[in-house]
């Protein structure tokens, strides 16, 4: 008997040839690297021009992702600052039983773990779970249409952060205190606002709302980007080889060799274990259009958060309002290499959050047969659709044939 | 109400596997006497804890390398996440109507039931026979004298300071019994009751 599904046998040879593609992808990045680290280099040296290019893009209104330099220098680097003897460091993961049209009934959960971890004290960190079923009509649907997978995911971003705010009300009187998600802090939902503006818009307020919650409430907010696949240093410093009168759509497109395909993560390897980057400003417009005219303007920095071999690369954003603060600045910086020490280059906080959220395939099943019942005690006979019951019955056994 | 020590994970007719977050000082100890419900609260399994294991955990495993680690990690370690202390129990007899009966219970108990420990006139009442004595002596997988010496020892505490001898010598001469032919191994548990 043949046993059927994804032959490995198959796929040997793609296998190396990935391998191989790998292998010259790599090659052709460090063939290239010195000459995008001298441009990085040249670049540094002419920061006041490379900020005026910068600011005549955001000036032309022409899309660009690339970043605005600060008065920070571009390639400086900054130790880890001092860490309070005493502070809140709190962090929040969602995770979710997304919408599925298959399914018995039609619902999604989100599920938001948090940590209030209390530097300096001997406790138990504090942790809290906050799930939610929705299956309203306003909760299910848009404008006559399901909600997609990335609203729902805008959904569990936001409640993410209403929960920092949450906390953050309760904890920043009592120390220093510093609150985490590990994602951007600018909306992925915004790209995606041609085509539901409405609702975007409407989870961007209240998440500005939050944002501003948290800055009342005097602690300071971070968005952190394991292992980043940004580019925006990478488009900055394609920027600095265009003269004024070249800084024009079609050549700001898209960036050509020797950058391409570099990541702004390669640019900051010389970070020590601690150190951070200099402060950049996110150059996209919806920085520009949604968080600036609410103070919450994003600004990023890279950072060496310590860890195996070389160490670990980490992006941090952060408002304008922890940018432009040294103390909350430093918390930040100094909470992220704190937090890291023991797991390898990634807060330790973030792991535990992430645990707190995630959903297990066991809850998501006990969940579906809580449904179930409450469908039956109704007088309903629930049934998955044809498509998921065939899945149900060829994937729960071995398939053979 | 009787102290919930843990709740049960597996079980079988033979022996039961409950879980506890951080042990306490007390409890649980390996040889301790413990019950769990069974046939609907109209009996108690009662048996002795021989194993005692932690579960590996790569995340534990990261972070024991790290020096100076702060109490606030181990706590949150310990205290938060649900990494569970499997304790094993071997089931020793059950309570029937009043008495106990030194034979495997008829039904194991059911998962979550809560595991709690005997007192000690529960130890006395059933320990007053010691046919159970067998039912370790011969169980696969159980460091079965390292048990049978501990249980004991903790049994004749639960006995009024003068009969606390009394009741050791009367175990060695069941063990005697049960194990005529391998004097070998009585000899080595009688050393370790110092009968």
């Amino acid at each position: 008997m043949i046993r059927m599904g994804l032959e490995l046998n198959k796929l040997t040879h793609k296998v190396d040839a990935l391998g191989a593609n790998a292998e010259k992808r790599l090659a052709d990045l460090n063939k290239r690297l010195p000459v995008v680290q001298a441009t990085f280099t040249a670049a540094s040296a002419e920061q006041e021009s490379l900020r005026k290019k910068a600011e005549s893009v955001i000036a032309k209104q022409i899309r660009w992702a690339g970043a605005i330099p600060t008065d920070e220098p571009i390639r400086a680097s900054f130790e880890k600052p001092e860490h309070p003897d005493r502070a809140n460091i709190i962090a929040a993961d969602g995770s979710q039983i997304p919408l599925d049209r298959h399914a018995i009934a039609q619902y999604y959960v989100i599920n938001i773990g948090s940590i209030v971890f209390r530097h300096g004290l001997p406790d138990a960190p504090s942790i809290y779970t906050s799930p939610e079923v929705f299956f309203e009509d306003e909760d299910i649907y848009f404008e006559n249409n399901t909600l997609s997978t990335e609203m729902i995911n805008a959904k569990r971003d936001l409640r993410e952060l209403g929960e920092l705010a949450r906390l953050a009300g309760i904890e920043s009187a009592l120390a220093p205190t510093v609150t985490f998600v590990d994602n951007s802090l600018l909306l992925y939902i915004i790209t995606l606002r041609e085509s539901n503006q409405s609702f975007s818009d409407r989870i961007i307020k209240e998440y500005l709302d939050h944002l501003t919650t948290i800055q009342k409430s005097g602690a300071a907010v971070a968005g952190v980007v394991d292992r980043p696949g940004s580019a925006n240093i990478v488009r900055l410093l394609h920027l600095s080889t265009l003269e004024m009168d070249e800084i024009v759509p079609d050549n700001l497109r898209h960036v050509s060799a020797p950058f391409l395909h570099f990541r702004d993560e390669t640019l900051f390897e010389f970070l020590k274990p601690g150190e951070r980057s200099a402060l950049f400003v996110l150059a996209s417009s919806a920085n520009k259009t949604y968080y600036e005219p609410f103070g919450h303007r994003v600004y990023f920095f890279f950072l060496n958060a310590g860890g195996r071999g070389t160490g670990n690369i980490l992006r941090v954003e952060i408002p304008e309002w922890v940018a432009k603060d040294k103390m909350k600045l430093d918390l930040v910086h100094a909470s992220i290499v704190e937090q890291s020490k023991m797991t390898n280059g990634y807060p330790y906080v973030f792991i535990r959050a992430d645990e707190i959220a995630v959903v297990s395939s066991n809850e998501r099943e006990q969940f579906q047969q809580m449904v179930m019942g409450s469908l039956i005690k109704r007088g309903f006979s629930p049934s998955v659709s044809q498509k998921q019951f065939g899945k149900e019955l060829t994937r729960t056994g071995k398939r053979w044939r | 109400m009787t102290a919930t020590i843990g709740r049960l994970l597996r079980s079988s007719t033979l022996d039961y596997v409950f879980g506890c977050s951080v042990p306490e000082p007390e409890v649980p100890l390996f040889g301790a006497f413990v019950k769990a419900p069974a046939q609907r609260g109209k009996s108690d399994v009662i048996g002795l804890i021989y194993n005692i294991a932690i579960e590996d955990d790569p995340f534990v495993r990261q972070m024991i390398a790290t020096p100076d680690l702060d109490e606030a990690y181990i706590q949150d370690q310990r205290v938060n996440r649900q990494v569970p202390i499997e304790v094993s129990v071997l089931a020793i007899g059950y309570r029937s109507d009043g008495g106990f009966i030194h034979d495997l219970p008829p039904q194991p108990p059911i998962t979550l039931d809560r595991i709690s420990p005997c007192d000690a006139a529960e130890i006395k009442h059933f320990t007053e026979r010691l046919d159970y004595l067998r039912l370790i002596l011969f169980a696969p997988d159980v460091p079965a004298d390292e048990l049978i010496a501990v249980s004991l020892r903790l049994a004749a505490d639960c006995q009024p300071s003068e009969d606390r001898d009394r009741f050791l010598r009367n175990a060695g001469r069941e063990l005697a019994k049960l194990l005529s032919r391998d004097l070998a191994r009585l000899e080595k548990l009688l050393k370790r009751l110092k009968i």
